[in-house]
């Protein structure tokens, strides 16, 4: 089971909502991230995205406070990612900030759920497989407990 | 397994390389695709993302009436519609970029992203694996009743 502690991106780029859009970008660009946090009292009170800047440059927004986007879901590091893992693609959410005690902790972004997805299928394709193998040892002991040899050694 | 042309984008915004930042922005406000491919014609020469332009532009205080022609990413990778979910996989794995034209014969006819294919991958699998576990259980079930009543199905007259 993959718990979001293990996924999630633990350096979380943080900024104040009364920063400006080009100071957000330039600490993106810095950072080499593609979403930041805006905090206050070292709580998550927003999102801002790569595709918030650009909504904000071309509708001539000046400040993070005018683009950032406020209905995100918080989620604990507890959490299960198959539970999230839905949300992700049905609402299109692309980021989870994570939060414990009232405080950031880490970021689960949509880099961080792909990941984890390819790892949860290679895991449920070696599952299947021993599944299998367990399947086709008792097929073959099923046969042989049947055929003339089995059974006049078992009976 | 399912191909590229399954999952990808079909209408995927476009722009000429001469058109300008602003433009691609407003582009990708409206359309919230993430990415602009940038077309000579109908042939895909580049792709601008919405990273290329908060990193290379508005960070740098650049003004958006630059051509997108100068940040953009070219050469760019390309798909192909009849391309395998799994040597799309393989593309993916090697050039580690998040969004692929798709290109029939030069031609642009959409987009692929890289969490489309492995959520469709993923998808694939799971499908799969049920239908394996369902028929797994069936036979086990039989195998079961065979076991269990060998006796008295010895008896039976068709058997002997």
């Amino acid at each position: 089971m993959i718990r979001i502690r293990d996924i999630m991106t633990k350096d979380v780029v943080t900024i104040a909502q009364g920063s400006s859009i080009t100071e957000a970008s330039k600490v993106m660009a810095s950072k080499s991230v593609s979403s930041i946090v805006v905090v206050e009292k070292s709580g998550p009170v927003a999102v801002v995205s790569e595709s918030d800047i650009i909504a904000g440059i071309s509708s001539k927004k000046n400040k993070v406070k005018d683009i950032m986007k406020k209905d995100f879901m918080v989620i604990s590091p507890l959490t299960r990612f198959s539970e999230i893992e839905k949300s992700a693609r049905n609402k299109k959410i692309k980021r989870f900030p994570v939060v414990e005690n009232e405080k950031l902790v880490g970021l689960v972004t949509e880099t961080d759920i792909i990941g984890a997805t390819r790892d949860f299928t290679r895991f449920s394709q070696m599952v299947q497989e021993i599944i299998l193998g367990i399947f086709g040892l008792a097929t073959a002991f099923f046969l042989f407990y049947f055929s003339p040899l089995g059974a006049s050694i078992f009976r | 397994m399912a191909r590229v042309r399954k999952i990808m984008l079909a209408d995927v915004p476009v722009l000429k390389k001469e058109a300008k930042v602003g433009e691609a922005a407003r582009l990708l406000a409206q359309r919230g695709s993430g990415c602009v491919v940038v077309v000579e014609g109908q042939k895909p020469v580049g792709i601008i993302t919405e990273l290329d332009i908060v990193r290379n532009v508005i960070s740098k205080g650049k003004p958006l009436s630059m051509p997108i022609g100068l940040i953009m990413a070219s050469p760019v990778t390309l798909m192909e519609p009849g391309m395998k979910l799994d040597e799309a996989l393989k593309i993916i794995d090697t050039k580690k970029f998040r969004r692929y034209p798709v290109a029939e014969n030069g031609q642009l006819v959409g987009l692929a992203t890289k969490r489309d294919i492995v959520n469709a991958i993923s998808d694939n699998l799971r499908f799969h694996r049920n239908i394996q576990n369902t028929v797994l259980v069936l036979f086990v079930l039989f195998e079961l009743f065979v076991f269990v009543f060998s006796k008295y199905l010895a008896g039976l007259p068709f058997l002997r």
